[in-house]
C-alpha cells in the first residue's frame, strides 16, 4: 500500500499580529509541521507497517516550505521519502489552488492508495484542502476519521459523526482528514532525527507538474476584528466583596443573568 | 425566475440547512438545493423555503454521503444556467461536497462568513480568515462563490418546494458497516447560557476549584483560554475559546485572569455581555469588556460567587 502524508509547514497564528487593515505580521511565528498532522504521519506509517507499503511525505507552499529545518521535521516524523513543490507563486495560493497542485504531485508519485492529512491546519483552519484535495483528484474525501486501521481487503475507517461513531469498508482511493483522536503521534528521537538525512528527497517544480486554472478570490480591503465595541464599565476591587456586589446589580440590570 | 441570480445550496444527509438558505436567499433570485441523503431529508428541505429540490435518490448499499460529492458537483455543473454562489455547511459532509464544487468549478471555498451580499451582479463576501484574527472582504470573479456556512437548524415554511430526482452514481470505494451512538461525553460550550473562562492568572491546578464554584454560582460552563488547555493541561481542550478552539457567543461571557489577546477575544466576540477580572489594570481585556474588576482574583471569584448565590 502506497500512502501520501499530505501536510502543511504553516506559522502559528497565536504569534502573529494584526494590523486595524487587518494586515497580518508573520515575523515573530516561526514555520513548523501544522498542529494537527503529526497524527497523520504516525497513521500512516502505524498502516505502512501492517501492510507492508510505503509513506510518501508529500508538502506544497512557498519556496520557505522546502527548507533544511522543515524537511528534517518532516522526514523525521517515518515517512520513507519526501516530495516538495516550493515556490513563492504559491506563497498566497488558496485552498483550492493549493488542493490542485497537491492533486497533480498525486498523480505524479502515481499508484497511490490513500492520501492521509490532518483535519485542520493551524494557519487557516478551515479543515477544507483535504476534501478540495479530494474533489481534485475526483476520489472519495472523508473527514472526521477517528482512526485507520488494515483489514484483510482494505482498510476500515472509523469517523466520529455527528450521527454517531461510524465504521466504513474502505476498498478504493481516498483522503481522509484524521482527527487528534486517531492514534498518539510519536515525538521524534535523536535515531528519528539523524536517520532524516539520508531519506530521499524529490523536489518537484510546479511547471513539472499539469495544474489547471484556478480563479483566485479578490481581496477588496482587510479588517482587524472589532472585539472592543463594549461598554468598559471598570470596578475598583480593592474591596472585593463590595464590587462583586456592584458587578451583579449591574449583571442584573443588564439581564445578564 | 431570473437565471443570472441562481443560487445553489448543497445538503449532506442533514435536513439542518436554515443557514445554508438564509444566506442563499441573501443574495436575492431563486434558490434551488440538492440533496444527497435520505428522502426524507429532501422533503424537510423542500419545506425550508427554497424553489426546488433536486435529490439523488435513496443512498443504497451503504455509500457515505461523501460519494455523491463529485456527482452533486455534476448536478451543478450541468444545470444549465452558471451557478451564482453555492451554499453549503461546515460539517465534515458539507466540506466534501464543497470541497468536490470547488474542484469542480476551480474556485475557492470561502468559509469563516460574517455576510453575503449581492453587489451589482458579483457576490461580495465579508470573512474571518485565519481563526478569525483578521477580516477580508472578497470577491470571486470568474466562477461561483462556494462559500461555507454553518448549518443552522431545521425548519419549516410551511410550503413544499418540488422534490425531482435526479439519477446519481456514488463512489464505490467505500461501506459503512456499523453506526453506533455516541455516549454525550463532551461538553457543548456553544449552548451554554453563560460561561466563566479561566486563563494564566489561576496560579496552580488546585485552584481551579474557584472557578468551578464560580461558574455553578452563575449557572454557567467552565472554559479556558489557550495555556491551560495546551500548555499545562489543566482543562480539557474542548473548553478552550480562541482561534484553534472554540468560538461561542453566550449572554454572557466571564474572563477571569486572562489577559485578553485578539487570539482569545474573537473567540467570544459574538457574546452578548463579558466581564473581565484580571488584577492588571493595563491587561488589554479590560478595553473590550463591557464590566470589569481590577483585583486579585483569588479575592474577587469567591467574592462574585457569594453575591451570585446571596442574590438568586
Amino acid at each position: 500500500m502506497k500512502i501520501v502524508v499530505a501536510y502543511k509547514w504553516a506559522p502559528n497564528p497565536q504569534d502573529a499580529e494584526v494590523a486595524p487593515d487587518g494586515s497580518v505580521d508573520w515575523s515573530r511565528a516561526k514555520g513548523a509541521v501544522s498542529e494537527y498532522d503529526p497524527v497523520a504521519f504516525e497513521a500512516a506509517r502505524q498502516l505502512a507497517d501492517a501492510t507492508g507499503g510505503e509513506v510518501v511525505g508529500l508538502t506544497v507552499g512557498a519556496a520557505s516550505v522546502d527548507s533544511p529545518l522543515a524537511r528534517k521535521a518532516a522526514l523525521s516524523r517515518g515517512l520513507d521519502r519526501l516530495v516538495v513543490v516550493a515556490d513563492d507563486r504559491l506563497a498566497d495560493a488558496d485552498g483550492t489552488r493549493l488542493a490542485a497542485v497537491l492533486a497533480a504531485a498525486v498523480r505524479s508519485i502515481g499508484d497511490v492508495d490513500l492520501v492521509l492529512a490532518g483535519d485542520s491546519s493551524v494557519d487557516v483552519a478551515e479543515g477544507q484542502v483535504p476534501m478540495t484535495l479530494a474533489g481534485q483528484l475526483g476520489w472519495l474525501g472523508m473527514a472526521a476519521v477517528s482512526g485507520v486501521t488494515p483489514s484483510a481487503d482494505g482498510v476500515v475507517v472509523e469517523r466520529d459523526l455527528p450521527g454517531g461513531i461510524t465504521t466504513l469498508a474502505l476498498t478504493g482511493p481516498a483522503v481522509l482528514a484524521v482527527t487528534t483522536d486517531a492514534v498518539v503521534p510519536r515525538v521524534p528521537g535523536m535515531k528519528d532525527i539523524l536517520g532524516a538525512a539520508k531519506k530521499p528527497v524529490e523536489v518537484v517544480p510546479l511547471d513539472a507538474l499539469e495544474v489547471p486554472d484556478v480563479v483566485a478570490a479578490t481581496t477588496l480591503s482587510g479588517s482587524r476584528p472589532e472585539t472592543g465595541n463594549r461598554r468598559g464599565v471598570i470596578i475598583d476591587g480593592a474591596d472585593a466583596s463590595s464590587a462583586a456586589a456592584e458587578l451583579v446589580a449591574a449583571l442584573r440590570t443588564a439581564r445578564a443573568l | 425566475m431570473n437565471v443570472s441570480t441562481q443560487t445553489w445550496i448543497v445538503v449532506a444527509d442533514d435536513p439542518a440547512v436554515s443557514g445554508l438558505v438564509t444566506t442563499a436567499r441573501g443574495l436575492g433570485g431563486a434558490v434551488s438545493a440538492v440533496v444527497v441523503g435520505r428522502k426524507s431529508v429532501a422533503d424537510s428541505v423542500a419545506r425550508a423555503g427554497v424553489d426546488e429540490v433536486l435529490w439523488l435518490g435513496e443512498p443504497g448499499d451503504g455509500a457515505p454521503v461523501e460519494a455523491y460529492a463529485g456527482e452533486v458537483a455534476r448536478v451543478l455543473a450541468e444545470a444549465g444556467a452558471a451557478p451564482l454562489a453555492v451554499v453549503g455547511a461546515t460539517t465534515p459532509a458539507g466540506r466534501a461536497l464543497l470541497g468536490a464544487v470547488a474542484a469542480r468549478f476551480q474556485v475557492p471555498v470561502l468559509a469563516g462568513l460574517r455576510g453575503a451580499t449581492l453587489e451589482g451582479d458579483a457576490v461580495v463576501v465579508e470573512r474571518s480568515v485565519l481563526g478569525g484574527i483578521a477580516e477580508r472582504r472578497v470577491q470571486v470573479v470568474g466562477g461561483p462563490s462556494v462559500l461555507a456556512v454553518a448549518a443552522g437548524g431545521v425548519t419549516d415554511e410551511g410550503t413544499a418546494a418540488a422534490v425531482r430526482e435526479v439519477p446519481a452514481q456514488p463512489l464505490g470505494a467505500a461501506r459503512v458497516t456499523d453506526v453506533r451512538v455516541k455516549e454525550q461525553t463532551g461538553v457543548d460550550l456553544g449552548a451554554a447560557r453563560a460561561v466563566v473562562a479561566v486563563g494564566r492568572g489561576l496560579k496552580a491546578q488546585a485552584d481551579l476549584d474557584l472557578i468551578t464554584d464560580l461558574a455553578a454560582a452563575a449557572g454557567a460552563e467552565l472554559a479556558c483560554s489557550r495555556p491551560l488547555a495546551e500548555g499545562v493541561d489543566w482543562v480539557a481542550k474542548e473548553r478552550y475559546i480562541g482561534i484553534s478552539g472554540q468560538h461561542i457567543a453566550p449572554e454572557l461571557y466571564v474572563a477571569v485572569g486572562i489577559s485578553g489577546q485578539l487570539q482569545h477575544m474573537v473567540g467570544v466576540r459574538d457574546a452578548k455581555v463579558v466581564v473581565a477580572i484580571n488584577s492588571d489594570k493595563a491587561a488589554p481585556v479590560f478595553a473590550q469588556c463591557d464590566y470589569g474588576i481590577v483585583g486579585d482574583l483569588y479575592e474577587v471569584v469567591p467574592a462574585l460567587a457569594a453575591a451570585l448565590r446571596a442574590g438568586s
